[in-house]
């Protein structure tokens, strides 16, 4: 219920401007991918950025779901390298870091 | 203890006892003895006026910090309340005090408001049914601390945030008042330049309060001779770059709060002589910074590149101090030799503490991360590829570097260009939201209301116009014997301290052109001083002005204006106040959406 109180503030807010409801739709459809992702995998994302999110996928493995965040929300190539990266570096996966 | 505030040129010391003589009266007004309950907010800005000793010696005999529940048991007779006017303080305080009636003995409670008693928080007590059990109900009106033998601050953290953002002008009344107090005791100022909103307000406000009190006017001759009040959206660029001063330098790193600083105690662990070092302090070191250090007087406002080099000096000067104690032969010149010792083991260790810091900074600047963010900033100041998304940037925000550290550049990418291209400005909005969360959202849109984030509208970007007229970039700053202002940024000229210094000569209708696109009417106003109280000015003799910013100043400015003060031939020198010594890092925090929040 959290996620419904925060919802309404969002769209009031959302009225501000064109570019803020743009940021909100986005926001509201990470929150459904996180809640869909918490449902089936367990882990702990809710409310989380989505650099957080993706960084999170990406370390625990879950790279085709990472993958398509990063299709549906235009992360920026630069950015979603680097990340990817770093956390495969950290996991020290080195063969997916190959692959890539 | 206060003897800095008396070396300057106007007496800050008349304004600290005039305070502390109001305080006492108060403590003073409930006999025998006391437990004072701090909000704890007020604790580092009353530690400039008065010490623990001052409050023991009127029967103060325990402290406490206010919070909820039950206050802690403490045979007195009195519990003073010392809090700003809050209404959620005054929810604790009245839980205090409904804890406190079960209790058997019973004591007075006094409520001491800083710096304003508030309708609105009596009524909040009346509310709660603890109005009643209140002795004594005051004001202590706190607006100017002295900071510094030159320097007053409100220490008022919001007053931007309000002032700005809220639209709250609570604090540009005290402000005013202030300055009503300050002439009170310094005699009126005979001249008023502002440039700004709220510079027209406080100075509307000011003639306002000097008519109801007219009649009663000081028979002071005035010390002051200007007053001129700057708000701080008139120059939003200064306070977003890195101050390269050693004192702005420890602020940007450290942050100095009421005058102290907090530093890493590994540095300062070894010189604990005696026990040999067995406990590591794990407490950061508290040190006291003000021009009653000699040493530190000297070198808070050269640029950090000069201050190497002062530092060494002051080391041979010290040991060859030492090294006389050989030459010394007759008794008389030994003793003489004796005498100074004090003072020289207080230099000695004044270097080494400043030593230790210089070291500590060093690490920092010459850290690649710290080259790369400069050489951004001045790319900005310069006008380099304002207009485009800066990689600089990006790379910080996929590295998910501090947000406040990516706020500060893409505000001061705004400013230099007369705001963002639209597509720019959705670009970093979107890399923001993503990578540092969707909350923060209302933090950007606070940065646009005050003007720091904004679209552009017009094509015409006016700032390197104001770069040109009034010299903002000098490219060959000397940075170890400075010849102008631009030093402390190490090439920027703060745009505040341009005006100043164009105001004192030739004056500002020079510039009437770029005071124009700046934002806020610029004005002058006059008082009336009593007949046969006009200074008469002796030949060489300084003017001396009063600068205000309202809504903050950093450290760089407030020794831009020292380096003006200093200089053979400006004929001016400058006493600083300000609401609230800041930094980008601070003053941002101080606009987001939830500043309390870590980040």
């Amino acid at each position: 219920f959290y996620v419904k109180a925060s919802y309404k503030e969002k769209r009031l807010e959302a009225r501000l401007s064109l570019l803020q409801s743009a940021a909100t739709e986005e926001e509201m459809r990470l929150l459904r991918f996180q809640r869909r992702l918490e449902e089936d995998k367990g882990e702990h994302l809710m409310g989380m950025s989505l650099q957080d999110t993706l960084q999170i996928l990406l370390s625990i493995g879950l790279h085709k779901q990472a993958e398509q965040l990063y299709k549906d929300f235009r992360v920026p190539d630069k950015r979603y390298w680097w990340l990817k990266l770093t956390a495969l570096a950290d996991k020290e996966d080195w063969d997916e870091l190959e692959k890539f | 203890m206060a003897a800095h505030l008396s070396y300057g040129r106007v007496n800050l010391n008349i304004l600290r006892e005039a305070a502390r003589k109001e305080l006492r009266e108060f403590l003073d007004k409930c006999a025998g003895s006391k437990a004072i309950v701090w909000d704890e907010y007020l604790t580092g800005p009353f530690g400039l006026i008065a010490q623990y000793s001052l409050l023991k010696e009127h029967e103060v005999e325990k402290m406490f910090t206010l919070k909820s529940g039950r206050l802690p048991p403490a045979d007195v007779k009195n519990i003073i309340f010392f809090v700003r006017p809050r209404l959620e303080l005054m929810d604790i305080i009245a839980e205090n005090i409904l804890s406190e009636d079960k209790m058997q003995t019973p004591r007075e409670f006094n409520i001491l408001f800083v710096p304003r008693r508030s309708m609105l928080c009596e009524q909040r007590l009346k509310e709660q049914g603890v109005l009643g059990a209140f002795t004594n109900i005051d004001e202590y009106i706190l607006d100017l601390i002295p900071y510094d033998g030159d320097l007053l601050s409100m220490e008022s953290e919001s007053a931007f945030r309000e002032c700005y953002l809220e639209n709250d002008q609570t604090s540009l009344y005290h402000t005013a008042k202030g300055l009503m107090t300050l002439q009170a005791l310094y005699g009126t100022i005979p001249q008023i330049f502002g440039k700004g909103e709220c510079a027209r307000h406080v100075a509307n406000m000011m003639l306002r309060m000097k008519r109801e009190f007219a009649g009663s006017q000081t028979q002071i001759l005035p010390v002051f001779d200007t007053l001129l009040l700057l708000d701080r959206n008139v120059d939003l660029l200064t306070p977003l770059a890195t101050q390269l001063t050693y004192e702005g330098l420890i602020d940007e790193i450290y942050g100095i709060t009421n005058g102290y600083v907090k530093l890493p105690p590994e540095k300062f662990a070894q010189k604990k002589q005696g026990e040999g070092g067995k406990d590591l302090p794990t407490e950061p070191k508290k040190l006291q910074l003000n021009s009653a250090e000699e040493l530190y007087a000297e070198i808070r406002d050269k640029n950090f590149n000069a201050v190497g080099a002062a530092l060494s000096k002051k080391a041979k000067i010290i040991s060859a101090a030492f090294e006389e104690r050989h030459n010394a032969k007759t008794v008389g010149e030994i003793k003489q030799f004796v005498s100074q010792l004090p003072h020289m083991q207080a230099a000695r260790t004044s270097l080494a503490n400043h030593t230790s810091i210089a070291e500590l900074i060093k690490d920092i600047t010459t850290s690649e991360a710290f080259f790369d963010n400069l050489t951004v900033e001045q790319e900005f100041m310069t006008g380099v590829d304002t207009d485009k998304v800066n990689t600089y940037i990006e790379d910080c925000i996929a590295q998910k570097d501090p947000l406040l550290k990516i706020l500060r550049l893409v505000c001061m990418q705004s400013v230099c260009n007369n705001g963002l291209k639209q597509k720019v400005l959705d670009f970093y909005k979107r890399e923001i939201l993503q990578t540092y969360g969707y909350e923060h959202l209302l933090t950007l849109n606070n940065l646009e209301k005050v003007g720091l984030l904004k679209p552009q509208i017009t094509t015409r970007n006016n700032y390197p116009t104001i770069r040109k007229t009034l010299k903002l970039w000098m490219e060959d700053a000397n940075e170890q014997n400075p010849n102008d202002i631009s030093y402390v940024y190490s090439g920027y000229a703060p745009l505040s301290v341009r005006l100043t210094q164009l105001l004192a000569r030739p004056g500002w209708r020079s510039i009437e052109e770029v005071l124009k696109m700046l934002p806020g009417p610029h004005f002058e106003e006059r008082q009336q001083l009593p007949p046969g109280l006009h200074k008469k000015r002796q030949q060489g003799e300084n003017r001396t002005t009063l600068v205000f910013f309202l809504g903050g100043v950093t450290y760089a400015e407030i020794a831009a204006l020292r380096f003006l003060s200093q200089m053979e031939d400006s004929g001016t020198e400058y006493i600083i106040a300000t609401t609230k010594l800041i930094n980008g890092t601070s003053w941002i925090k101080s606009l987001m959406d939830r500043p309390d929040q870590q980040i």
